[in-house]
């Protein structure tokens, strides 16, 4: 039996704290090829022996691709491989270049919707998680001067923003905020809005 | 984060607490309770109690169960990350170590140091949520 090759082009796609390891199919001719992925953290690095530990939702998968989210727990560097199996033929490991922190997770801006209720300026954001809070920017158009901040750290309902004089435009912004690895998103496009007699007006 | 790790551990609690064959002690509040530690000892108590479970206590907490060996490996890397903030403070000479938490420091050693070293690990594991409570308490 011929060696099966070890994966290739193992790389860690990393948005908004949701963490994934992928890497490139290992092709056999007509065999199912089944792949196991482990990751090692600094405490195991440095701590116990150099262990590396299974992620058993990733043990034998077909996919070529492993939500290692829930193992990157901590803001320490990770290495991950993952090997290939076909019957009881066995891969090398194939090992992740370089380490892995989740401090460099890719921020998105907050998706947001902003209303207004009558004469209240409201918005509605999007739920990212616990490690999520939010920055809100609002004004009355024309007074970026004295832009108003509000730090909503949990998303469970509409916020409420201000309350607005009629006939007044009103914009709003907003960015994430992670605190376990103390980075924010850029922030979103700005929305404004306009009472006209409790009917709210998009203007963008 | 003491968020990541309190979760972390609540996953698992259960689980480990049952595994604690020795009731009737306790290695981090006997004789005394943490929250009795004065305001001043309290940066010392807890860098030296990141260092106690990163050095004595992980290591010997593998269990047959993945599960549980997974979630004892994202407590134990957030406690090194977070035992490297502490050490921070302690070079800059901002967590000094007074008489009485050196005591208490010293108590917790010999509770530890007086059961094998499993029973021992699993016991200290088993207890962090006190260490977590008093953590939060302390902020």
């Amino acid at each position: 039996d011929a060696l099966l090759p070890a994966p290739q082009n193992i790389s860690i796609l990393s948005t908004n704290m949701k963490h994934f390891l992928t890497w490139s199919p290992v092709i056999i001719q007509r065999e199912t090829v089944r792949y196991s992925v482990e990751f090692q953290g600094e405490y195991e690095r440095d701590y116990a022996n150099e262990s590396w530990i299974p992620i058993c939702e990733c043990s034998f998968i077909t996919a070529t691709v492993c939500n290692i989210t829930e193992d990157i727990s901590a803001t320490v560097a990770y290495k991950l491989r993952v090997r290939a199996d076909v019957g009881t033929r066995r891969s090398e490991w194939g090992t992740l270049k370089g380490f892995f922190n989740r401090i460099t997770t890719s921020l998105t801006p907050p998706v947001m919707k902003v209303t207004a209720d009558g004469y209240h300026l409201l918005v509605e954001l999007e739920d990212m998680g616990p490690a999520f809070q939010f920055c809100v920017l609002h004004w009355k158009k024309g007074q970026e001067s004295r832009m108003q901040q509000k730090v909503v750290k949990e998303v469970d309902s509409v916020v409420h923003l201000d309350t607005m004089e009629a006939g007044t435009d009103y914009c709003v912004k907003a960015q994430t905020y992670v605190e376990v690895i103390n980075r924010s998103s850029d922030f979103s496009q700005t929305q404004c809005v306009r009472t006209q007699g409790g009917r709210s007006v998009w203007l963008v | 984060s003491v968020t990541e790790i309190r979760s972390g551990f609540t996953a698992i609690k259960a689980n480990i607490q049952a595994r604690d064959p020795v009731r009737t002690l306790s290695i981090l509040s006997y004789p005394h309770s943490l929250h009795k530690v004065q305001s001043s000892g309290r940066c010392c108590i807890a860098h030296n109690l990141f260092n106690f479970y990163v050095d004595k206590v992980f290591k010997h907490c593998k269990t047959e169960d993945s599960y549980i060996n997974r979630k004892i490996s994202s407590i134990a890397n957030s406690f090194l990350s977070m035992k490297r903030k502490l050490g921070q403070c302690h070079e800059e000479n901002k967590c000094m170590c007074g008489q009485e938490s050196t005591e208490k420091f010293k108590q917790i050693l010999a509770n530890y140091e007086g059961l094998n070293v499993t029973s021992a690990a699993i016991k200290s594991l088993g207890e962090l949520d006190i260490l977590l409570d008093w953590m939060e308490k302390s902020r």
